[in-house]
């Protein structure tokens, strides 16, 4: 167990060093966390310029929405995304190899193998929106729902960390995948609105085929105090799930790479 | 490296693009799914207009908005600011100067090669375009629909031209990834990408309405679905043309200062 | 100890022929054959032995070690390594093991190998003053002072390979697969790369399989050697006793200074090579001291040299034979 910390230790200290090589970067990262958040918010302002609620969501509500996705996007952004790259490029190079010869799961050392540390820019910016949220609509959120709204952002994050699981073992069958790092990131653009703006399939697409709805849109809920236990009970079972899912296809994965299954 | 060697060695090259874009069916397929955005959109604008208009826009005209959107995002989109940045990263750029072909027509080649099959992907989105949304929202006017056709070709080659000179930046920045997004940001929100021009506030709108980024998607959007007249259908073209000749001269030189400034540091 | 029972390993491969038809034919269907990579191997080897892998291109050296390493699962036939099978990647068997393949780095690119080594230190929970014990010896051995924390990018092949070495080494392992370590390098580097491994197995009493295009490495490392061709072993034993069986005469060279018949020259021995006057003949041994005699006394040769013949030359008699034989 020490030994998985102290991995996950130097991996992050390797990629703050790695990042803090160039200066100029710090304040570029921080103009760019910045202008990605009002572009961010542009689509909500435009809305909400031509209309009061949609689908019983009024503004500041579907602020919190957006203060959820930019926060799993900045968990996505910060991890995933580049250990994610970094993982791609080693199938490639065929040094993903020394990754199995590790007596280290290899998914442990995947996972979070870069970082980009000045995604922490955009979870404050996050935490900041849901705090002028809440100032619009008056009361801060009651005690218990924010700790359900922290519960289910880790659920969400859970959940998010599975799909990608789901697409880093896709890249063991099929090499060059890449563009499946932008893939997720679109798909996971859909996560900005609230599920209920969604009619329809897309409802149902967005819920349950890709789980969007379970990364910002129920947490949000949570934190408003609309959130049901039955609910939110199926949200937290589900992102564990999708986990345990994820992992099994990862084995999988590994085995057809080591020809397990020939 | 004379032009007619470039123009016998094209053939070729793109027999090779062919190739090579069909040896990775995945990726080619994942390629095409990324340019979801317009999707995502169109499911959430045509819920908030089924109550009613949304500033002028019915449900029918987001439909037929965002679906020439996926059509013209797919057939012009490029993606050789990636390349030539991780050529560079990797070493291989130094290879590629070496060789008696200008990059910037061995990419273009690969990228032309490539709209083939982007067009049969497109084609669906199509069809369900015309069905859905017939003569309501899109154009029936003989001259924009000619229009379409050339107004496509330049918006490809103004998103080539700034894609390329976005990576020939990457001779000067190591972070070319930050640049990409803050591109990527920009076009989103100029292009028409995200939402409508017209649909943009006030402040924005006017700069979006003068900017390159327009003509890179919005333009053949406009041309598809809403009315115009001759003048105004011309002046698009026109001004495509413009930003056309524009970026590609801005592409050429900051290409070549930068292989410059690359030798001089060693590749 | 590493052995070896009736090692199977077959890969299906997409076959794609050239052009355009077949490339858009392969977008919907696409065709399968097998590749016999390894095809009944077996072999025993003690620890603290160095045995080389020889075997021309797509022999199935490499895949052997991967086996062996527990990165393929075999098709059939069984293999252990210290007493654990290697495809259940097992933790005390991974730290028991290294694998350093020449053409693949294991060092992160854009940092200095000192961050790969943390790295490793982490992964193989190495108590710190064994950790810097370890790094000082392979730092003195492969002479890595400067190197260390450079951005791996920007060393030189070889010392990429030295650190690379380290790297591979840090966890101090009983057995080292190394699968072409030296390729690329210029001579110098080869051979301190030679002398490191021979002293690491002997300071360290550690297993060592090596594969190699590069013959010098393997005689002057391996005195035992298993040649491997399409998948099949051919040849398992000692190096000397490999060259005596398969080409028993030896190599005499010389430089005339006279002018000399061409028929003069064949009755000596089989011609093999000359370039201008300098030439060199097959003998057999019996006939050494005969025709050493003539060459020096009667024909008043120069810059004599009596050798075993080359392992190359043995090698493609040996693979050209073995083409020979029916499937």
């Amino acid at each position: 167990m020490t030994r998985y910390l102290r991995l996950f230790v130097v991996q992050m200290r390797i990629s703050v060093a790695a990042g803090m090589a160039y200066r100029a970067d710090f304040l570029l990262e921080g103009v760019m966390a910045i202008a990605w958040m009002a572009l961010t918010l542009l689509p909500l302002f435009v809305l909400y310029s031509g209309r009061k609620d949609v689908a019983g969501w009024d503004a500041p509500s579907a602020m919190i929405v957006i203060g959820y996705f930019l926060a799993v996007r900045a968990v996505l952004e910060g991890v995933v995304s580049p250990s994610f790259v970094d993982l791609v490029e080693r199938i490639r190079s065929g040094a993903f190899d020394y990754v199995l010869l590790k007596p280290v799961d290899a998914q442990a050392i995947v996972s979070a193998s870069r970082f980009e540390p000045w995604k922490i820019f955009d979870l404050i910016g996050a935490v900041v929106l849901v705090i002028y949220a809440f100032t619009k609509i008056g009361h801060p959120p009651a005690l218990a729902d924010l700790g359900l709204g922290l519960v289910l952002f880790v659920a969400g994050v859970l959940a998010m960390y599975s799909l990608w699981i789901l697409c880093a073992a896709a890249s063991f069958w099929v090499v060059r995948l890449d563009n499946l790092t932008y893939l997720l990131g679109a798909i996971f653009d859909t996560a900005r609105w609230p599920v209920q703006v969604f009619r329809g399939l897309w409802r149902f697409v967005f819920t349950f085929v890709i789980p969007v709805a379970v990364m910002t849109t129920f947490p949000a809920m949570a934190l408003l105090g609309r959130l049901d236990a039955a609910t939110a009970l199926a949200v937290i079972g589900g992102s564990l799930g999708l986990l345990v899912v994820s992992r099994l296809v990862w084995r999988t994965a590994i085995r057809s790479y080591t020809s397990a299954s020939s | 490296m004379s032009a007619t060697r470039t123009l016998r060695a094209l053939p070729t090259l793109l027999r090779v693009g062919v190739a090579e874009t069909v040896a990775y069916r995945a990726e080619f397929l994942v390629w095409i799914l990324t340019t979801t955005l317009p999707l995502v959109m169109l499911g959430l604008w045509t819920s908030v207009a089924q109550d009613g208009e949304f500033k002028g826009y019915s449900s029918a005209a987001f439909v037929a908005y965002y679906l020439a959107n996926l059509i013209v995002r797919n057939l012009t989109g490029s993606w050789v600011a990636w390349q030539i940045s991780e050529e560079i990263r990797l070493g291989a750029m130094s290879m590629r100067l070496l060789r008696p072909l200008h990059p910037y027509v061995a990419f273009a080649a690969s990228h032309l090669a490539a709209v083939p099959f982007r067009s049969v992907v497109v084609l669906p989105v199509a069809v369900v375009l015309l069905v859905s949304s017939g003569a309501s929202a899109l154009t029936t006017e003989p001259l924009q629909l000619a229009l379409i056709v050339p107004s496509l070709v330049l918006a490809w080659i103004i998103t080539f031209n700034v894609m390329f000179m976005i990576g020939s930046l990457g001779f000067y920045v190591t972070k070319t990834m930050a640049l990409l997004n803050l591109y990527f940001g920009l076009f989103s929100l100029l292009s028409g990408y995200l939402l409508p021009i017209p649909l943009l506030p006030v402040q924005i709108r006017w700069f979006a309405e003068w900017m390159p980024f327009r003509y890179m998607l919005s333009a053949p959007i406009e041309l598809m679905t809403v009315k115009l007249d001759a003048a105004a259908a011309a002046w698009i073209l026109v001004a495509q043309s413009g930003w056309a000749i524009a970026t590609l001269v801005l592409a050429l030189v900051v290409w070549n200062r930068g292989v410059k400034r690359f030798e001089a540091v060693g590749g | 100890m590493i052995r070896a029972t009736e090692l199977k390993k077959h890969f299906r491969v997409h076959k794609r022929p050239p052009g355009f038809a077949s490339a858009m034919k392969s977008l919907f269907r696409r065709t399968y054959e097998t590749v016999k990579a390894v095809d009944g191997v077996s072999f025993t080897i003690e620890r603290g032995e160095r045995v080389g892998f020889l075997g021309p291109n797509g022999a199935g050296k490499t895949t052997t070690l991967k086996v062996l390493s527990g990165l393929l699962h075999p098709t059939s036939g069984s293999v252990e390594v210290e007493g654990h099978t290697p495809f259940k990647r097992e933790t005390k068997l991974l730290e028991a093991i290294t694998l350093v393949m020449g053409q693949k780095s294991q060092l992160i690119w854009d940092l200095p190998p000192a961050e790969t080594y943390a790295m490793n230190r982490a992964v193989f929970d190495v108590p710190k003053p064994q950790f810097d014990a370890t790094l000082k010896e392979l730092t003195e051995l492969l002479d890595l002072g400067p190197l260390l924390d450079k951005p791996t990018r920007q060393l030189s092949l070889g010392e990429r390979m030295k650190c690379e070495l380290a790297a591979a080494l840090l966890h101090q392992p009983t057995t080292l697969f190394l699968d072409e370590p030296t390729i690329g390098l210029d001579v110098a580097m080869q051979v301190a790369i030679r002398d490191f491994v021979r002293s690491y197995n002997q300071r360290h009493e550690a297993t060592v399989l090596l594969t190699s295009h590069y013959m010098d490495d393997v005689v002057a490392l391996c005195p035992r050697i298993i040649v491997i061709d399409q998948g099949v072993l051919i040849h398992d034993g000692d190096l000397r006793a490999l060259i005596k069986t398969m080409d028993p005469d030896k190599r005499v060279s010389f430089t005339l200074t006279t002018q000399v018949a061409d028929e003069d020259i064949v009755k000596l021995g089989t011609l093999v090579a000359r370039e201008g006057q300098r030439i060199s003949i097959k003998v057999a041994e019996a006939e050494i001291p005969a025709v050493v005699g003539h060459l020096l006394g009667t024909l008043r040769a120069a810059d004599l040299a009596i050798e075993d013949p080359p392992l190359e030359d043995v090698l493609r008699v040996m693979f050209g034979k073995h083409k020979a034989q029916p499937a």
